[in-house]
């Protein structure tokens, strides 16, 4: 093995590397946060779409929507199921109404009415109680995450929904939505006694698809039926997404916040390693002159912005895992998974090396003549 | 037999609109086991007949011959390479990489060479040891002495076995006996076959050269 001169020199001047890393882990925990609080935002934005158990999602035309959606004619049910390939399908209510609190006060919920002998459309996961209880009516399904705005419910409690009394059969986890109104799930007959609009109306229609049947497919005949849009899954959870990401400027708000990230991380990098291979010049000189060529010269940089981008990473990834591990605390949702963990890592790599171009270029043109000036 | 011999070497500066001749048709030739003090006063193109003849500055005209290899018919991209095999050399500031230790200083001239590992760091080891520093083979050129410093330097020279040694004032900064120290270090190389030049103001190395020449405005006189 060789002697390691891009490592020895960085770890040599300790102050200089500390600033480094501390440039590339704000960055990164800065990128991290951004892109892990935007994801954490906008899968909570489909999340209820994501984890219905129906293929096919229908919609009044021109509905942008999970959470602003159209209503239409219940009618349209009957046609819906009709269609070949589809299995079966049922209505889904969607309403914003206004919950009273203990304390007297009101806050805005956005109520779900869907089937509770099928359960499509209702929450996935229970901590308390049950769906089937909503069965016999007037029942309510309150989410955990809820409980900072709506108070510490429990099962058997009373609460008023537009002026109806409801009780709390069910507490739910992990059902966080996007708006700042928390989602409540009840029956599609008690969602319809409290908001008597959806008396003969519905929000969307919810279909599965027979098994073997591409949901595509299915979704592509659907589509002859007039007055309606037919989505799959998929594309319903990625439109609603990319409608909270382009038509509101949260996308490109978290964008350029990352973007300034890269800037700052990339300015600070630049600057040490600048700095350093200025001070490191005469080194260089004396390199070339016993015989390194410039590939080896702009090696050490490069391995230095490479070390000073891992080093960098690792301590920004530990600081964001711990952020995300504390942001259930804090209500904050912040998403890292592996692919973002991976494309942050590229990002500072980059980032590292970007920043040490000018610094090669000018250990290139070192003279190595100047060696011999004392 | 000759390590190295300049032929007729011009090297020619141009400044705004002039052109100033730092060194004029000079010519010089050393043979293995020979040391050669080249002196003048500041100015008189020293450094750039050094770097000439250390394949560092490529001359306006003329030739050098290392080891029967003509230096400048090479590609500019040949060069490190051509130093690497034929040329050791010992500034007067030393030179030292101040982040490594002074085995690792010799080092990195041997892994240059292709010698890694344990291979390279035991020959730096020997390398100090016959400049007389193998107690201090982990210290930094910081917790070393000017002298220390210097052997270091000759050391790294040493290292790879190159047949022509570059001295640009080797004992400039050293008192008498670290000097002497030096001078001896580069007459043990010397003895082994190899050619030494050294550029210097110094007259103290007289007694330790073979030859002494002369240059005076660029032009060798002696």
């Amino acid at each position: 093995m060789s002697v390691d001169i891009a490592r020895k020199n960085l770890f040599h001047d300790r102050t200089r590397f500390l600033i480094t890393v501390v440039g590339v882990t704000f960055s990164v925990v800065l990128i991290f946060a951004q892109v892990g609080i935007y994801l954490g935002f906008i899968e909570n934005a489909s999340i209820i779409i994501d984890n219905t158990d129906a293929e096919i999602w229908i919609t009044s035309k021109s509905s942008a929507n999970f959470d602003f959606p159209l209503a239409f004619d219940e009618r349209r049910l009957a046609k819906v199921k009709e269609v070949p390939g589809v299995a079966d399908a049922d209505y889904l209510i969607l309403t914003w109404l206004s919950m009273r609190l203990a304390d007297g006060g009101s806050e805005a919920v956005e109520l779900i009415g869907f089937n509770p002998h099928t359960g499509v459309g209702g929450p996935w996961q229970l901590v308390e109680g049950s769906v089937q209880a909503l069965k016999a009516g007037h029942g309510l399904i309150v989410d955990e995450s809820a409980f900072p705005k709506l108070g510490a419910l429990r099962v058997g409690d009373l609460v008023e929904v537009d002026e109806t009394r409801l009780r709390v059969v069910g507490i739910s986890r992990g059902v966080r939505g996007f708006t700042t109104a928390p989602y409540v799930f009840t029956s599609l007959r008690t969602a319809r006694e409290v908001d008597p609009r959806f008396r003969d109306r519905t929000v969307f229609i919810v279909a599965r698809v027979v098994p073997g049947h591409d949901p595509s497919q299915v979704a592509e005949r659907l589509r002859a039926l007039p007055y309606l849009d037919v989505h799959t899954r998929d594309e319903y959870s990625l439109k609603t997404r990319l409608y909270w990401t382009l038509q509101t400027g949260l996308g490109v708000g978290f964008a350029l916040t990352a973007l300034m990230a890269v800037v700052v991380g990339t300015v600070v990098v630049a600057q040490t390693i600048y700095t350093a291979t200025i001070e490191h010049l005469r080194e260089f000189g004396t390199l070339k002159a016993i015989g390194a060529t410039n590939r080896m010269v702009y090696g050490i940089i490069v391995e230095q912005a490479v070390i000073n981008a891992v080093v960098g990473y690792a301590a920004g990834l530990l600081i964001t895992l711990l952020a995300v591990h504390s942001s259930s605390l804090t209500g904050v949702v912040m998403v890292v998974r592996p692919p973002v963990m991976l494309a942050v890592f590229i990002v500072a790599v980059a980032m590292c090396l970007g920043a040490a171009v000018i610094s090669v270029r000018k250990a290139l043109q070192v003279d190595p003549v100047m060696v011999f000036r004392a | 037999m000759t390590t190295i011999e300049a032929t007729a070497l011009t090297k020619v500066y141009r400044e705004a609109t002039t052109d100033v001749v730092a060194v004029r048709d000079a010519s010089l030739a050393t043979a293995a086991g020979e040391i050669v003090a080249v002196m003048g006063p500041s100015g008189s193109g020293k450094t750039t007949l050094l770097s000439m003849l250390g394949c560092i500055l490529r001359p306006t005209t003329g030739t050098v011959t290392i080891d029967g290899q003509r230096v400048w018919d090479s590609d500019e991209r040949d060069l490190p390479r051509l130093r690497r095999r034929y040329v050791g050399f010992i500034f007067q500031s030393f030179n030292l990489f101040p982040a490594l230790t002074a085995a690792e200083n010799v080092e990195v001239v041997l892994n240059l060479k292709g010698l890694d590992g344990r291979a390279a760091r035991r020959e730096a080891g020997r390398l100090l040891e016959r400049v007389g520093l193998a107690p201090r083979l982990d210290f930094r050129p910081r917790d070393l002495s000017g002298g220390e410093k210097q052997r270091v330097s000759i050391a790294r020279a040493l290292a790879g076995d190159p047949p022509l040694i570059l001295a640009d004032e080797p004992t400039a900064n050293l008192d008498a006996s670290n000097g002497e120290q030096v001078m001896r270090l580069l007459r043990e190389a010397a003895a082994q076959g190899r050619s030494v030049v050294i550029v210097t103001h110094d007259h103290r190395v007289a007694p330790w050269v073979d030859r002494t020449v002369l240059l005076e405005d660029g032009r060798l006189v002696a």
